[in-house]
């Protein structure tokens, strides 16, 4: 074999081993029965849902993001409060990810937790906290927690790496289904084709179909605002998958899908608008500047796909100045004479 | 005995072209400079995974370095570079060599020697790009912040496919200027850094770029400074790897036609 074949086979074969890597990785994964970045213990979740999203929590507490801004207020999901305040738990300690399904921005959703949870600590935190009952169902111990004013929630302790938490009737249904070994989820086919698209190792995710959109606003007040300006017809979407990560910037990807692609081009064109406008702000706010160069806007037939990356001093500077105390200097004391 | 009247059939003489054009490629100045250039992105990722270890946060993420690296430093500039310089030479070396008689006067026929020279810059630019990806992936990839591998893994393929088809395409267009004109360099410059800007224009017209066929088949898209990245189209991947192959036929097939029948007067 002359020299410059050996050194061909030898690239050869170092391109071999990585590709069969790729499909071997592919093949062995042990997360093969998830779908896309959705773990296969979530699949008990609905299947009449409109909306999935995806946390990795680990991620999360791990980014810059929540060192900056986990001292202010309203840092932490829904979700996760109302957890740590019935449960003692510490999410970012004990969670790996949360999976919440549900039907509508304003309707309960379920979630499940995955982590690596103490049952009987938590139990015990749970029942000496007194708010809750502890029942068994399915031969899971569930928790109903009944308040007067809202819809009463259950705490469901499946096993030591999941809990399920969400309205009572829902949380019942997906231990049924748990019990059954059913995946009502998977069955949900425009939800899960945009799942298995989305990437795993994303910080968080979330699909929508069409009709948790229809709640979407269709117009955007036009140039010259309400005062006779008219409004700007918006394209209605089909569906919307929103993924993002915190580490070691902001980065943010939405795919909205429309009717058509010409749809698709009109909201394309709403949005390299509004970027647009915010550029020629940056004579008054040079952030803005930044902010418009960081994303993009692309069309792929019917879906329009939008990117941001944003680091984490454009965010700094777009964030409110609090305005500095004025102090007050002390009036002097009166001369006794 | 073989008939010497004929020429050596297509298969055996492309082969015989190929193993000497290899030889003579691979262990040049040429390649050096282009393996140094193929491969700086395995320095960078060294560089990164030190940086990252010793100054802690990164203003990049290993992932986006590596979308990076492979949509834009690869694929859009170094390999159409790559193929620029080999593709171009695969017969004007031969002929400012002088050496194109001895090759003509031998029982080969014009297109198995194109088709050799093709196979062997082929050959020649995989053995510098596709395991300087492999190891850059490999490096950048198992950094800690870096997303699971075993899913990151399952992209790799793709974009070694994608490389390649890459390498393929623009080498086909730049072997044909390389047998049409004298001097193909400069215009395959202009190409690469004039034509192929028509890939960031909204409307029909980078369908007519082969950089924006290539950069459909990667879900890599690096934000861009101002408003070029507002206008980026996304093509059907079926249709961009059609296209890339179909493109690359015709352009191979129609330079091995030109070189069989063009007629070569060497300089004294």
């Amino acid at each position: 074999m002359t020299r410059s074949r050996l050194v061909f086979f030898a690239a050869m074969t170092v391109v071999v081993v990585g590709v069969a890597a790729g499909v071997g990785a592919l093949w062995l994964s042990p997360a093969r029965a998830a779908v896309g970045p959705l773990a296969g213990e979530a699949l008990i979740l609905p299947a009449d849902a409109k909306f999935v999203m995806g946390f990795d929590v680990k991620r999360f507490a791990a980014s810059p993001f929540y060192e900056r801004f986990k001292a202010q207020r309203g840092m932490q999901p829904a979700a996760l409060e109302d957890l740590e305040a019935k449960t003692g738990l510490n999410p970012a300690r004990d969670l790996d990810q949360i999976v919440v399904a549900g039907t509508g921005v304003k309707g309960a959703g379920v979630a499940v937790a995955l982590g690596h949870f103490d049952l009987y600590k938590l139990g015990r935190a749970i029942e000496a906290s007194g708010k809750a009952q502890g029942t068994s169902y399915e031969g899971v111990t569930v928790y109903n927690f009944s308040e007067e004013s809202k819809q009463p929630l259950s705490l469901a302790l499946v096993d030591e790496s999941t809990l399920v938490l969400g309205p009572t009737d829902q949380v019942t249904q997906a231990l049924a289904s748990r019990t059954r070994g059913e995946t009502p989820l998977k069955t949900n086919a425009a939800l899960m084709a945009r799942v298995e698209k989305i990437q795993p190792g994303s910080t968080f995710w979330m699909v929508g179909d069409q009709s948790l959109l229809a709640s979407l606003p269709t117009s955007i007040p036009g140039p010259g605002g309400s005062a006779g300006g008219g409004s700007l017809a918006l394209p209605s979407l089909v569906g919307l998958t929103v993924t993002g990560d915190l580490d070691p910037q902001v980065s943010i990807a939405v795919t909205g899908e429309a009717r058509d692609a010409a749809a698709a081009k009109n909201l394309a064109d709403v949005v390299r608008g509004l970027v647009a406008m915010a550029s020629l702000q940056a004579a008054q706010k040079p952030e803005l500047q930044q902010l418009a160069s960081a994303v993009s806007v692309a069309t792929d037939e019917n879906r329009v796909l939008v990117s941001a990356r944003i680091p984490y001093e454009t965010l700094d500077a777009l964030q409110p100045k609090r305005p500095q105390a004025v102090q007050s200097t002390p009036e002097p004391a009166p001369t006794v004479r | 005995m073989r008939d010497t009247t004929r020429p050596l059939p297509f298969a055996a003489a492309a082969r015989g072209v190929f193993d000497l054009t290899l030889d003579g490629m691979v262990f040049s100045r040429r390649s050096l400079l282009m393996g140094l250039l193929v491969a700086a992105p395995v320095a960078f990722a060294v560089l990164y995974r030190v940086l990252a270890a010793t100054r802690g946060q990164a203003p990049l993420g290993p992932a986006d370095l590596y979308a990076l690296m492979a949509a834009v430093y690869w694929i859009r500039n170094v390999l159409p570079l790559a193929a620029l310089f080999y593709a171009t030479s695969l017969v004007a070396d031969e002929v400012e060599g002088k050496t194109l008689t001895y090759l003509l006067t031998r029982p080969l026929t014009r297109a198995a020697i194109f088709a050799g020279k093709f196979a062997a810059y082929v050959a020649t630019t995989f053995t510098l790009a596709l395991p300087a990806a492999v190891v850059t992936f490999f490096i950048l990839m198992t950094a800690p912040s870096a997303p699971p591998l075993a899913t990151a893994l399952a992209d790799l393929p793709r974009d070694l496919g994608v490389m390649l088809l890459t390498l393929v395409a623009y080498g086909a267009l730049f072997g044909l200027l390389g047998v049409l004109l004298k001097r193909p360099v400069i215009p395959g410059l202009v190409f690469l850094y004039g034509w192929e800007l028509l890939a960031n224009v909204p409307g029909y017209l980078p369908r007519f770029t082969l950089t924006a066929w290539l950069r459909s088949l990667v879900p890599y898209r690096p934000a861009e400074d101002g408003l070029a990245g507002l206008f980026q189209q996304v093509l059907p991947a079926d249709q961009a790897l059609a296209v890339l192959i179909f493109v690359s036929l015709a352009l191979v097939a129609a330079a091995a036609w030109i070189f069989s029948s063009r007629e070569y007067v060497l300089d004294q």
